[in-house]
C-alpha cells in the first residue's frame, strides 16, 4: 500500500528568487521570493486572478520566467532538460476532462514518460510501479475503465496517481480538490499531507482558507501578482490580512488548534 | 468498441495479423487478376524469377504485365495508403481532433499545386520526375509557410497553425483552379491535370516505388520516434510539458514527418481522399489512442484499404478504370458518416 509513497527521498528545496513573468505587456506575477520547503505542505491562497496558477507554472518550469530564477536544490531549473525536470518536479494543472479514450492504466502510465525508453516504452518494473500508484490513490479497481467515463472524484484521484507515477520529489497541484465532494476532498488532502510528511515538497492551490489552515504546514498568500505573506497558517492568516486581500470580514472561531474563521462580506 | 481479446496488447497483435492477411490477399488478387487473363502458374513463374535466387525463364510479355505493370501498382497503392493513414493519425493526434486529415496544414493542396505547376508549364513532359518532385517540394514549402505564419517567439500554437492551414488550403485551391483554367486550351495538359487531381495508381512503375520509398522511410522513422509524445500531447500542451515533453520540438517533428509522408504519397498518386481521415479514426476506435499501437495499425490498415480500393477501381467498370480517389471517397465518406453518427450516440450515452 505505501510502496509508492514510502520510497521518497528527502526532496530538494524548490524556490523562486525575484520571480516574475510578463505576458502581453502585463505582469502576471512580479518580485516573488518563495521557497517550497521539503517535507512541508505549502498552500497557495489568494483571490481570483492573484497569480496562483502562474506561480505553480513558474515553479514547475513549464513557463519561462521573464525575470528572476527558479532554483531546484540551488540549481537553475530552466537549465535542466524538460525530461529531467519532469522526473523531479510534478505539476498537475487544473483538471480538464479528458476527451481521448485512454484506459486508466494507460492514462497513469503517461506519467512514466520522463523515465521511458523512446522506442521500447515501459518495462515490467514500470508496470509494478504503476500498480502501486493506482493502489495508493485507491483507483486500482478502475484500472481498465476509460478515463472518459470517470466521475470528477475518480478522475482527480487518477490524476494524483499519474502525478505519483513520475516519482517526482516535488509535487505542485493546482486546485486538486475543486471537483471533489467533502469526503473525497479530505481524503486527497490527507494523502497530500502524508506525502509531505514522508519527505516530499508539496504545494497546493486551495480556495478554502479553513482547509488550507488545517492541512498546510505553511501558507503563501498572493494578491495582484505579488506575494503578500508567507509562513505558518497561525501567523499568516489573521482578520486584518484577510480583510485586505480577500475583502471579507473574518471572525475567528474558538476551540481549534489551527485558525478557523467564519466569513462575512465587508460593509 | 475496443478490441481486447486477452488484453489490449494481444488485441493489437490480432488486429495486425488480420490486417497482414487482408493485405496479402488483396495484393495477391492484384497480381493474379487483370485486364489480360494470365494463367496462375505463369504469374507464379514470373514472381519466382524476380524474387527467388537462381536463373529462371518466363514469357517476356507475361513478365512485363505481371512484374512491370501489376506488381508496382500494388506496391505503390500499399505505400500510398500506409503513408496517408499514418500522416492522418499523426495530425489527428497533434490537433487533438479526430476530424483532422493529413493535409490539414495545407500540405496536400501544396503538393497538388507543385504537381499542377509542373504539368501546366510542360515540365512534366520533358522530365518524368518533375511532377512528383514539385509535389514534395510544394508540400514542404506549404508547411514552412504555415509554421512561419503561426510561430511567435518560438512558440507555435496549434489553433493558429490550424487556421493558417485552412487559409493556405483555400488560397492554394484557388491558385490550382486558376492554373487549370489557364491551361484549358492545351487539351493534353488539362487532361493530365484532371486525371492527376482525381488520384490513382494506374501505370505506376518501379520508379514510382523508388520515389515514395525514401520519404516513407524517413517519415515512418520520425513518426515512431515521436509516437509517445503524441500520446502526451493528446492531454494538452501544458500537461505534456509538465510530464517532460519538449513540446515545440515534438510538434515540429510530427508536422514535418506528416508533411514528408503526405507529400511523397500525393506526389505519385495524386489526391487520394478520405484514407487519411477514415482509417486512423476507425483504428483509434478499435485499438484506443496509444500511438505506439495506433500508428503501425493505421499504416497497415491504410495499405490494405487502398490496395483493395484499387482492385475495385480496376474492376467496377472494366475494362474502363474508375479513379482511385473516387473509389476511396465513395467507400470512405459513407463509412465515416456511419462512424460519426454511431460515435456521437456513444458519447451521448456516456455523458
Amino acid at each position: 500500500m505505501t510502496e509508492a509513497t514510502g520510497s521518497a527521498r528527502r526532496a530538494p528545496r524548490l524556490e523562486l528568487v525575484g520571480g516574475g513573468v510578463e505576458r502581453r505587456g502585463r505582469w502576471l506575477l512580479r518580485g516573488v521570493d518563495l521557497a517550497i520547503e521539503p517535507a512541508m505542505l505549502t498552500s497557495v491562497v489568494g483571490p481570483n486572478g492573484a497569480g496562483k496558477s502562474t506561480l505553480l507554472r513558474l515553479l514547475s518550469g513549464t513557463w519561462r520566467l521573464t525575470e528572476g530564477k527558479a532554483l531546484l536544490g540551488g540549481f537553475d531549473l530552466s537549465a535542466l532538460p524538460r525530461r529531467q525536470a519532469a522526473r523531479r518536479v510534478a505539476y498537475v494543472p487544473q483538471t480538464v476532462r479528458p476527451t481521448f479514450e485512454f484506459t486508466v492504466r494507460e492514462f497513469v502510465t503517461l506519467g512514466r514518460y520522463p523515465h521511458e525508453n523512446r522506442l521500447f516504452g515501459t518495462r515490467s518494473a514500470d508496470r509494478g510501479w504503476i500498480d502501486s500508484c493506482l493502489d495508493d490513490t485507491d483507483v486500482l479497481a478502475l484500472a481498465e475503465r476509460r478515463v472518459t467515463t470517470l466521475s470528477g472524484g475518480e478522475l482527480q484521484r487518477v490524476l494524483m496517481a499519474r502525478c505519483l507515477a513520475t516519482e517526482a520529489e516535488v509535487l505542485l497541484l493546482d486546485e486538486p480538490t475543486s471537483n471533489l465532494d467533502l469526503a473525497h476532498g479530505l481524503d486527497l488532502l490527507g494523502l497530500a499531507r502524508r506525502l509531505a510528511c514522508e519527505g516530499r515538497s508539496v504545494a497546493l492551490v486551495l480556495h478554502d482558507l479553513n482547509v488550507a489552515a488545517r492541512f498546510a504546514h505553511r501558507v503563501a498568500v498572493l494578491d495582484g501578482g505579488a506575494l503578500i505573506a508567507e509562513g505558518p497558517p497561525a501567523e499568516v492568516l489573521n482578520p486584518d490580512l484577510l480583510r485586505r486581500v480577500f475583502r471579507v470580514e473574518a471572525v475567528p472561531l474558538e476551540g481549534s488548534a489551527a485558525p478557523v474563521f467564519d466569513f462575512e462580506p465587508l460593509g | 468498441m475496443r478490441i481486447a481479446f486477452g488484453g489490449i496488447q494481444a488485441g493489437f497483435w490480432w488486429y495486425m495479423a488480420a490486417g497482414t492477411v487482408l493485405l496479402l490477399t488483396f495484393a495477391g488478387i492484384g497480381l493474379f487478376r487483370g485486364a489480360v487473363p494470365i494463367d496462375e502458374g505463369e504469374v507464379l513463374a514470373v514472381l519466382a524469377r524476380h524474387l527467388l535466387p537462381g536463373e529462371r525463364i518466363a514469357d517476356p510479355s507475361v513478365d512485363t504485365i505481371v512484374w512491370s505493370l501489376r506488381a508496382p501498382r500494388v506496391v505503390v497503392a500499399a505505400m500510398v495508403g500506409g503513408c496517408l493513414a499514418l500522416a492522418g493519425a499523426q495530425m489527428q493526434g497533434l490537433f487533438r481532433n479526430p476530424l483532422a486529415s493529413p493535409g490539414i496544414v495545407g500540405t496536400s493542396t501544396g503538393a497538388a499545386t507543385g504537381a499542377v505547376f509542373a504539368l501546366t508549364f510542360g515540365l512534366a513532359g520533358s522530365f518524368l520526375l518533375a511532377a512528383p518532385l514539385f509535389a514534395v517540394a510544394g508540400a514542404l514549402l506549404s508547411l514552412l509557410i504555415v509554421t512561419r505564419i503561426a510561430t511567435r517567439d518560438g512558440y507555435t500554437p496549434v489553433t493558429t497553425l490550424l487556421l493558417a492551414g485552412v487559409a493556405l488550403n483555400a488560397l492554394l485551391a484557388a491558385f490550382n483552379s486558376w492554373l487549370i483554367a489557364r491551361s484549358w486550351e492545351q487539351y493534353e495538359a488539362a487532361r493530365r491535370i484532371a486525371y492527376w487531381m482525381m488520384g490513382g495508381v494506374t501505370d505506376r512503375g518501379w520508379v514510382h516505388v523508388g520515389m515514395v520509398l525514401p520519404g516513407m522511410v524517413i517519415g515512418c522513422a520520425m513518426a515512431v520516434w515521436f509516437a509517445r509524445d503524441l500520446d502526451l500531447l493528446l492531454e494538452g500542451e501544458e500537461v505534456a510539458a509538465s510530464l517532460g515533453v519538449d513540446i515545440e520540438k515534438a510538434k515540429r517533428a510530427v508536422l514535418w514527418s506528416a508533411a514528408i509522408l503526405t507529400g511523397s504519397a500525393v506526389a505519385v498518386s495524386g489526391v487520394v481522399g478520405f484514407v487519411g481521415l477514415v482509417v486512423p479514426h476507425l483504428v483509434r476506435l478499435l485499438l484506443g489512442p496509444v500511438h505506439r499501437r495506433l500508428l503501425p495499425a493505421a499504416f497497415l490498415t491504410g495499405a490494405w484499404f487502398v490496395v483493395g480500393a484499387d482492385l475495385l477501381a480496376r474492376t467496377l467498370a472494366a475494362p474502363e478504370e474508375v479513379f482511385l480517389g473516387v473509389v476511396t471517397a465513395f467507400v470512405g465518406a459513407p463509412f465515416f458518416l456511419f462512424l460519426l453518427v454511431r460515435h456521437e450516440s456513444e458519447v451521448a450515452v456516456s455523458r
